[in-house]
């Protein structure tokens, strides 16, 4: 059955077996950066990722039931989106803005959308980036591994783009012994998860390929034209939100295109928008925006790639 | 024929009644609006200056710079106003300069498009505080999540370091044009 | 047309109410988006750009519907601009000179609303067409529904993005704002809702 797994645009048979299965092989992949982030940020990480967790399942369930739906909790889905929104927030993050970022992932996201397959946009994706433009401080505001406190420390990013700093401590960024988001630190984890995912073929090797990639060209060569205001290709795949977004978000099913040719364009578009904002745009980090815009276009990004029928 | 003599005359009638309309208002609203945009300019003199007195316009141009004085005749300093480009659109402030052009008396926010609840905090008391007698040489700059150490740093607003840089550099090109002209 | 026996108006009472709920010009018609997403940051704003709306939408209904058998067909819409527009830098004038604050916050939107469809709108489809006494009725009905959304709205995005409405202090000190909510994808959010709120609330009426 794996196997003979084939993708196309609709019209669709729906096996609906599918989405639990997945969605448990997407949460074993996860399992990684989950020991990393409670590693590097303790219990602040563990209480983030609980309390994402289950708001996420709750608001999921109550809004079924309002909307007079099937409950579908236990396709897994929504604990995969809450463990995912904790993952790409700032450890030192207001307990109670997690779980409005939860009611904006799973209310407006995708139930109102019209549940789980017609969300355009990732849910955890925009739960943050509701978070983002409702409260920018919280947001852009990070604390250094190991410390409780929320010491303002720079991401790896920040300190490139606005201080200028180029001693860049590699090591720290492939293990994630530097400042970020919970999930998003610790490269090593993050491959260990998609290394997992992609063995199980519960993801596609496309777009992270075509994502990771672009990202690669674009800094190595802005990097060799100015290496002293731009970092290098290795410091700009491990830094940041790349790895999780091009593994675990950029990937999701439901808001990536269907067609190999959507899915190619999809992860370059990501990428291109990733290193625009990141190199001469006005935030440090651009790889939840390029995700979201590139979300935006994959309906038609589907129907300009769609196969044509033999013969025409 | 007929009817292209009714369309001319239609389009005639209302346009001349629409402009007597037009100019009728514009005499009724014209000297309050001068007023309105006076009292404002004055208003932040008097906020920067409280000692201040009289103000008299110095001719330089494009440039709109006050001499202030206070009922003794004695020179306070130059209010001047600074504008130049934002976060989301103009920043228009006035700044108030001691009569040595080295120390800021402060600033006050004109007119800004800057975010609400962020970049719009550069109108709020706490930024603007940080100006008072701040020093103009060298150029002002500022720090982010830090305190300021030296007698012309400001610290930028968390999250809008752009408006606050604005601010910055706003200032400093007409504190520049200011001191050239004036020394003259 | 020339119906003369015009006293009794049947159904004025409709031309009146339409505009609140049936036919609301931003909830149904879904017109005059720009001040709509645009002014509403603060409750306040609201009003006063539904209120300098109301004034440019009653005279030029008030005008249009006057002169309407005199205004060639080919003239029409060139008449109607011409009329709203002097009304418009009027209701501009006023505010700049007796609430200059205000109308440096409304900023660029006052003037703009020479082109919100709803004026225009309002004047080709029914003042053009219908005696004074319905087409006044027609705007002011028009004009209290644009008003009262862009209250609600204004009220709502102040209250989460500033803690207050109309300025006063409603949610207290502990009250963390939403910035999102003073942004242009505020406006958006909020709209969304309360424009599936009135579908919602229509479906049931009909359903009942």
């Amino acid at each position: 059955m794996e196997e003979n797994f084939y993708i196309s645009p609709g019209p669709h048979i729906f096996t609906k077996s599918k989405t639990p299965k997945m969605m448990k092989d997407v949460i074993i992949a996860l399992i990684p950066a989950i020991f990393a982030a409670a590693y590097f940020f303790k219990l602040k990480a563990i209480i983030l990722i609980l309390v994402c967790t289950v708001s996420c399942v709750v608001f999921e369930a109550l809004i079924q039931a309002l909307l007079k739906r099937k409950v579908t909790i236990l396709d897994l889905s929504a604990v995969v989106t809450g463990i995912l929104l904790a993952m790409i927030m700032p450890p030192s993050l207001p307990i109670w803005t997690t779980v409005l970022g939860s009611l904006i992932a799973i209310g407006l996201t995708k139930q109102l959308f019209g549940g789980l397959g017609s969300n355009i946009f990732n849910p955890a994706l925009l739960g943050r980036a509701f978070l983002m433009a409702a409260f920018p401080t919280y947001l852009t505001r990070w604390n250094a591994p190991f410390t409780l406190e929320a010491v303002t420390g720079a991401t790896p990013l920040g300190m490139v783009k606005f201080g200028h700093n180029m001693n860049i401590n590699f090591g720290g960024l492939f293990t994630g012994n530097v400042s970020g988001s919970l999930g998003e630190t610790s490269a090593l984890a993050l491959l260990i998860g998609g290394a997992y995912l992609l063995i199980k073929k519960t993801i596609d090797w496309r777009v992270p390929l075509a994502y990771i990639g672009t990202v690669m060209v674009i800094s190595f060569v802005t990097n060799l034209v100015a290496p002293g205001t731009y970092a290098g290709a290795l410091f700009h795949v491990l830094a940041g939100g790349l790895l999780i977004g091009a593994i675990f978000m950029a990937t999701d099913p439901v808001t990536s295109p269907v067609t190999k040719a959507g899915r190619w364009v999809f992860g370059i578009g990501c990428g291109l928008i990733t290193m625009v904002i990141r190199l001469w745009g006005g935030l440090p980090e651009g790889v939840m925006y390029s995700i979201l815009l590139m979300n935006a276009i994959t309906p038609l990004l589907n129907r300009l790639t769609r196969p044509r029928r033999y013969g025409t | 024929m007929r009817n292209t003599v009714r369309i001319i005359s239609v389009l005639t009638v209302v346009g001349l009644i629409s402009g007597t309309a037009l100019v009728l208002m514009y005499n009724y609203a014209n000297p309050r609006i001068i007023k309105n945009q006076k009292n404002e300019m004055e208003k932040a003199v008097y906020k920067l200056f409280p000692n201040a007195k009289k103000y008299d316009k110095v001719a330089m141009g494009d440039d709109v710079v006050f001499k202030v004085t206070d009922k003794s005749g004695k020179s306070l300093g130059y209010a001047f106003i600074a504008e130049g480009n934002g976060y989301q659109g103009p920043i228009k402030m006035m700044a108030g300069i001691k009569p040595d052009l080295a120390t800021l008396e402060g600033i006050e926010i004109l007119e800004s498009q800057e975010t609400p609840g962020l970049g719009q905090e550069i109108a709020s008391d706490n930024f603007r505080a940080q100006f008072d007698g701040l020093k103009t040489s060298p150029e002002i700059t500022y720090v982010k999540n830090a305190k300021p150490g030296s007698p012309n740093e400001i610290q930028a607003i968390t999250g809008a370091t752009i408006s606050s840089k604005a601010v910055c550099t706003i200032l400093n090109e007409q504190i520049k044009t200011i001191k050239q002209k004036l020394s003259k | 047309m020339n119906n003369v026996c015009n006293q009794t108006c049947t159904g004025c009472g409709k031309e009146f109410s339409k505009g609140l709920w049936r036919q609301n010009p931003i909830f149904v018609q879904v017109l005059g988006m720009c001040p709509t997403l645009a002014v509403t940051t603060k409750a306040l704003f609201g009003f006063s750009m539904g209120m300098a709306t109301a004034f440019v939408l009653i005279c030029s209904s008030l005008a249009v519907s006057v002169i309407r058998k005199l205004v060639p067909q080919q003239v029409r819409i060139a008449t109607f601009t011409v009329i709203i527009a002097t009304f418009v830098t009027c209701a501009d004038y006023f505010l700049q000179a007796n609430f200059y604050t205000i109308s440096k916050e409304l900023g660029p939107y006052v003037p703009l609303i020479v082109v919100n469809c709803i004026i225009l709108g309002r004047q080709e489809a029914f003042a053009s067409k219908n005696g004074v006494f319905r087409s006044l009725l027609d705007a002011i009905g028009m004009s209290v529904g644009f008003t009262a959304v862009l209250i609600l709205l204004g009220s709502i995005r102040e209250l989460l993005g500033f803690g207050t409405i109309f300025n006063f202090k409603i949610l207290g000190a502990g009250f963390e704002h939403w910035v999102i909510m003073a942004l242009p994808a505020g406006a958006f959010i909020t709209l969304g809702f309360l424009i599936g709120l009135f579908n919602w609330m229509n479906k049931k009426s009909k359903s009942n």
